[in-house]
């Protein structure tokens, strides 16, 4: 373990490269080119490939080849960058190849400003796939954990053989932190299941009991067939309701079966809070500050932080606010999560604070809002 | 422990690299925690450098990127300072470059007026080490990291041809006692 | 008493998913021979122990000629429209010692993934991709493609096409990767012969087969059976050795020149990026 002075970019190229990286692609946008960069300066040295692509859609798709080729593969790019890789998340969705997008958030819709933050793609990264399909979605607060989560990112995917974006925005992107760096051999590192005979290998998309199904890839000698239309477990086109119905339940459910490997939250003053700011992300920086301001004032604020968005976990969320009587959902976005953490919360009257900032909201901002509804 | 630290001056002066040399020595070379954040106009020289620096010894206490109310700052230009001053506390030491004029000051500041522009000129030859003058300087008198740490950082980020001179003027910074 | 003789097994079957046979190609249409011929040239690469079977990878994007990914019994992958180059790349990238195959239509390649060809040309990435050219989008019903010839019907230019066909040989070939040729679907034996040469070589190779759609193409312009079509093709094409690129024009009217436009051995991207394993 070494401590280091880096940004948010860099923590999540070492966690990536921690986690066992070998293949990056990518296409130049603010505010990820640096991470990119800064891949294309280590990875060679390491034995990976970086390479840059015509466009994020050739990105995204070459990623895919790499990981069916059987090696850890992520793109980073931002909102702008992660419409056009919107199909290609599909592809890695229906064929389950582990895969990290990283998504740093900037604001939209269209170019926007493409140097400063909002929250504006938590929607985004979830839903704008068509079809039936889970995906998890991770939301780092600081450059440690941009390097944490990186690590965790890589893990799920490899676990549940499906892509997984982290999602960073603007801000974190280049905010300097200490970052505590491990080493691969210091952190756990999971690799995803291989078949164990010919028998396992003709069959890519045949679940074991945890939904997921053991990877052949290619040049392994199992003629394998990656299948972008609904399939059976070899494999094999297959047009019928049974098959699609069973293949996408199965998409879904070896997400959100598997909650406990994915989410997670953090708690802080909420053992004897009456009012609790949510937050996720950079503004959960600003609103962690604001709930000690309150404190200091003699309101009894909690922070609960998301440190996972998708899947959503209504019973978390729920349990963690059941002793709250107001629930504030500050966000950088007109309230999307809200929506989330409102659906959940029943024993609360559950407020959206939406506050719009490219600068992220500062601590006061949150508070004068805040205080607008005690 | 927690300690705010902001420093704004015209891109080209350094600042930045007076940022990463600090924030690198108190995460690397000590065991404190830092956030840092830097802005700066397009145009690499003339335009407006900040950077501000929060220093924790838990990592509890970090919490919003920014400064609210600087317990040290470092202004190396007036036009800076001007922009910034509602952002240090009233009880902050502030550390002022000289060699340009001086807007008035808050009366509860502890103030330090060195011209490190001027001082970096005449006796190591060349204005760009001014920065480094005033990091000497600020370390000297708010014991903020310790002097170790700031010389290995230095040495790791400061380009080879210019370590010698910015050790040179960090020193300098180090025995200024006005 | 059965009328036809039940042969035990088809010369290319242990390349082929028996299971999922008979295709789903058209009666008349050139996928079928134009596959048989790769994998002919296949064979012979693999009879001669130039090509672990193990390591060959087939990528298609979407269309009739993607369906490919689903007849061949080594690694395949049926894709998303346009984007087999990119993802062949990646695969490629990440383990070069796979040979990896993309086999599309005209209008997954050159339409609506024209971008990708042109970078992966540029590059001359270690790939080689077939561009069978039926010079209609036909899966979809027979739209008008990037290469439908100037003035002929289909279902969105009921008035006859008003845009100039691309010629993406020359396209191609402007990107100066290794190998360019052009055959025909009324030609097998060039495929094989083309893609037996291209298959032993590095860097970017293209290959462009002319093909038959007489279902949703040649009806529309009036060859009202496949063999009509077939005839008329097979009429519009002439076998040259070695043509200049000058040769290469796309035209319906004059037909097209088949033959291999390029063949050089300059260093493909792996090798100019250190990663290059015979």
């Amino acid at each position: 373990m070494r401590a280091d002075y880096i940004t948010t970019n860099i923590a999540i190229a070492e966690g990536a490269m921690a986690a066992g990286l070998m293949f990056y692609a990518g296409y130049p946008i603010t505010p990820a080119s640096d991470l990119f960069e800064y891949l294309a300066s280590v990875l060679p040295s390491r034995n990976g490939v970086v390479a840059q692509f015509e466009d994020e859609i050739a990105s995204i798709n070459a990623v895919i080849g790499a990981s069916w080729a059987g090696v850890k593969a992520m793109t980073a790019t931002s909102g702008p960058g992660f419409s056009l890789m919107v199909e290609g998340l599909g592809l890695a969705i229906i064929t389950e190849a582990p895969l990290v997008v990283v998504d740093i958030m900037r604001a939209g819709p269209s170019t926007g400003v493409p140097t400063k933050a909002t929250q504006s793609d938590v929607y985004q990264v979830r839903f704008s796939s068509h079809g039936i399909y889970s995906i998890p979605v991770l939301v780092p607060w600081s450059a440690q954990e941009g390097f944490d989560l990186a690590v965790k990112a890589f893990n799920i995917a490899e676990r549940l053989r499906t892509p997984v974006v982290l999602l960073s925005d603007a801000v974190l992107a280049h905010a300097w932190e200490k970052v505590s760096l491990r080493s691969s051999e210091e952190i756990q590192v999971v690799n995803r299941k291989k078949p164990k005979n010919l028998e396992e290998g003709m069959f890519p998309f045949k679940p074991e009991n945890d939904l997921v199904p053991p990877m052949p890839c290619f040049g392994e000698g199992f003629g394998v067939k990656v299948e972008s239309l609904s399939h059976d477990e070899r494999g094999w086109y297959a047009p019928d309701n049974e098959t699609y119905k069973k293949l996408v339940w199965r998409l879904v459910k070896k997400i959100e079966n598997n909650m406990s490997l994915i989410w997670d939250s953090e708690r802080y003053f909420t053992n004897d809070a009456e009012y609790a700011i949510v937050a996720y992300g950079s503004v959960a920086r600003p609103a962690y500050a604001a709930v000690k301001e309150f404190r200091r004032e003699g309101y009894k604020f909690g922070l609960y932080r998301l440190k996972t968005l998708w899947p959503f976990n209504d019973r978390d969320v729920a349990n963690s606010l059941r002793k709250i009587k107001k629930v504030f959902v500050v966000e950088n976005n007109e309230g999307k999560m809200y929506r989330e953490i409102a659906r959940s919360v029943k024993s609360a009257e559950v407020i959206s604070v939406p506050l719009i900032n490219l600068e992220v909201p500062p601590p006061e901002e949150i508070e004068e809002a805040v205080k607008e509804w005690l | 422990m927690r300690k705010e630290f902001l420093a704004a001056g015209r891109g080209g002066q350094g600042i930045l690299i007076l940022g990463h040399v600090l924030g690198l020595a108190a995460a690397k070379y000590t065991g404190l925690y830092v956030t840092g954040t830097e802005s700066y106009d397009a145009e690499t020289r003339g335009g407006d450098s900040r950077v501000d620096l929060i220093f924790t010894d838990s990592q509890d206490e970090l919490d919003y990127f920014k400064v609210r109310s600087a317990d040290i700052a470092l202004f190396m230009y007036s036009d800076q300072l001007l922009k910034y001053r509602r952002l240090v506390g009233n009880e902050a030491i502030v550390f002022i470059d000289s060699s340009f004029h001086i807007p008035e000051l808050r009366s509860s500041w502890q103030v330090y007026r060195v011209p490190y522009t001027d001082m970096a000129e005449e006796k190591l030859g060349t204005h760009v080490v001014a920065n480094m003058i005033a990091l000497g300087h600020i370390i000297r008198k708010t014991g903020l990291i310790d002097r170790e740490a700031v010389i290995s950082s230095i040495k790791e980020v400061v380009r080879k041809r210019w370590v010698s001179v910015d050790l040179k003027a960090f020193e300098l910074g180090m025995e200024l006692d006005p | 008493m059965a009328l036809t003789r039940v042969i035990a097994e088809h010369p290319l079957s242990k390349y082929l998913v028996n299971e999922r046979l008979p295709h789903a190609w058209c009666p008349g249409c050139g996928l079928g021979i134009t596959l048989g011929a790769i994998l002919r040239a296949v064979d012979r690469k693999v009879r001669e122990g130039k090509i672990d079977i193990k390591k060959l990878v087939l990528v298609s994007g979407i269309g009739c000629s993607a369906r490919a990914s689903f007849y061949v019994r080594f690694d395949s992958a049926h894709t998303i429209h346009g984007r087999a180059i990119p993802f062949a790349t990646g695969a490629k990238l990440a383990n070069p010692s796979l040979e990896v195959i993309v086999f599309g239509g005209d209008g997954d390649i050159a339409g609506i993934g024209g971008n990708h060809l042109i970078h992966a040309a540029r590059r001359n990435m270690d790939l080689l991709v077939f561009m069978v050219s039926n010079l209609v989008y036909a899966m979809t019903g027979g739209q008008v493609a990037p290469t439908t010839p100037t003035g002929l019907f289909t279902t969105t230019t009921p008035y006859g096409n008003p845009e100039r066909p691309i010629n993406v040989v020359k396209l191609v070939a402007s990107q100066n990767p290794n190998y360019v040729a052009r055959a025909s679907a009324t030609h097998p034996a060039l495929i094989e012969q083309y893609t037996y040469r291209a298959l032993g070589m590095e860097g970017f190779r293209f290959i462009e087969v002319i093909s038959m759609c007489p279902e949703v193409f040649g009806r529309h312009i009036g060859y009202n059976d496949p063999v009509s079509l077939y005839k008329a093709i097979k009429s519009k094409t002439r076998v040259k050795a070695r043509p200049s690129l000058d040769e290469a024009d796309y035209d319906w009217n004059h037909g097209w020149v088949l033959g291999e436009f390029i063949i050089k051995n300059n260093p493909g991207y792996l090798r100019t990026t250190g990663r290059w394993r015979a």
